[in-house]
């Protein structure tokens, strides 16, 4: 990478799992709200040198409550069980929300795009029995906020794609303005290649998050709180605290 | 730290920066009381320059979630005495 004036915002597929692996850390320490991410190894594609790790970051099953009021917290602390809810229920009293409450499970992914050589994300919603939502429906989940953004910017816009190892079609975000604006974003620090790696993921899905109602504990923001990402004992704690999968 | 009045009447000072081609601010520093939300901040930027598309963020880089409380964002990433919230206009498309 180089000096921070003339980076262009961008990642190597190297630096992204670097990144991936700073955000999840952090993000179990800091987010008590939300289950932890989850690192998912991948088949290596051609193109890829043989030490890079190719991968992506998933967190699933947040539930998003549909509510009549004021809801500026919208996402809520994903249910353990969501198969709970494809069950057969014969009696009413055992469900645990209450009836006019719609409750939307989300699956977020991070992936890297090769050809932007940034982020992107990609999710999917689907109500608790398991039908997907349409676009209409998601947006009605969505932040007010996050609407004003997808609209009126022109940094960003849902599209629907195929999902790059899962071959089903997910919904993301496009990845066209993202280097730029993330460039923006470190422009003010004093940074040095190692700290803009490590904060990537993290300043990243601070503007992201905002368009999918993820908020980011501010804790995970501020600057004191860096790890060191590169010392053998935090490799192995990182990787238990991974929670590593087989190959997709 | 000074002995400071509860937070329901701690006024925060924020300044408005401009990057890149964003048009300056004749009056680019506002009090604004710290129990309201970021979201009044980016609203009042939004009148101010007759523009909806900003992108706003923190020197820290990142971008503050509209409803974190203003009081919050000034006590982490504030310094003296105010809290820097730069702008920059939407980009083109990349």
């Amino acid at each position: 990478m180089d000096s921070a004036s003339s980076w262009d915002g961008t990642l190597r597929l190297s630096e992204f799992y670097f990144a991936a692996r700073a955000l999840s850390q952090k993000w179990k320490h800091m987010n008590h709200v939300l289950p932890p991410w989850t690192w998912f190894p991948c088949p290596r594609p051609s193109w890829a040198a043989s030490h890079e790790v190719e991968g992506y970051l998933s967190l699933e099953n947040v539930c998003y409550l549909r509510s009549n009021g004021e809801d500026p917290d919208r996402s809520c602390t994903s249910k353990e069980e969501p198969s709970y809810y494809k069950e057969e229920l014969t009696d009413d009293a055992t469900l645990v929300q209450s009836c006019d409450e719609e409750v939307h499970f989300y699956d977020f992914h991070i992936l890297y795009s090769g050809s932007y050589k940034v982020p992107v994300l990609y999710f999917r919603a689907y109500y608790s029995d398991g039908q997907p939502l349409a676009l209409d429906d998601i947006e009605k989940d969505l932040p007010p906020n996050s609407l004003k953004i997808l609209r009126e910017s022109k940094w960003t816009f849902i599209t629907q794609e195929e999902h790059p190892y899962l071959n089903r079609p997910w919904y993301t975000l496009h990845p066209c303005g993202t280097s730029e604006w993330v460039k923006l974003l470190f422009s003010g620090d004093s940074c040095n290649n190692e700290y803009v790696i490590e904060k990537y993921l993290i300043s990243w899905l601070s503007v992201v998050g905002q368009v999918v109602g993820l908020k980011i504990p501010l804790e995970m923001l501020k600057k004191a709180q860096l790890y060191p990402v590169s010392s053998s004992s935090s490799v192995n704690d990182g990787l238990s605290r991974w929670n590593p999968q087989e190959d997709c | 730290m000074t002995s400071e009045p509860p937070n329901s009447a701690r006024k925060v000072v924020v300044h408005l920066r401009a990057t890149g081609d964003a048009p300056i601010l004749k009056q680019a520093k506002f009090k604004i009381a710290g129990t309201d939300k970021f979201a009044k901040v980016i609203d009042f930027l939004r009148r101010q320059l007759h523009r909806d598309t900003l992108f706003v963020y923190v020197n820290s880089a990142f971008s503050p979630n509209p409803d974190e409380l203003v009081i919050d964002l000034y006590n982490n990433f504030g310094f003296d005495g105010k809290l820097v919230v730069n702008y920059a206009c939407s980009m083109a498309w990349g």
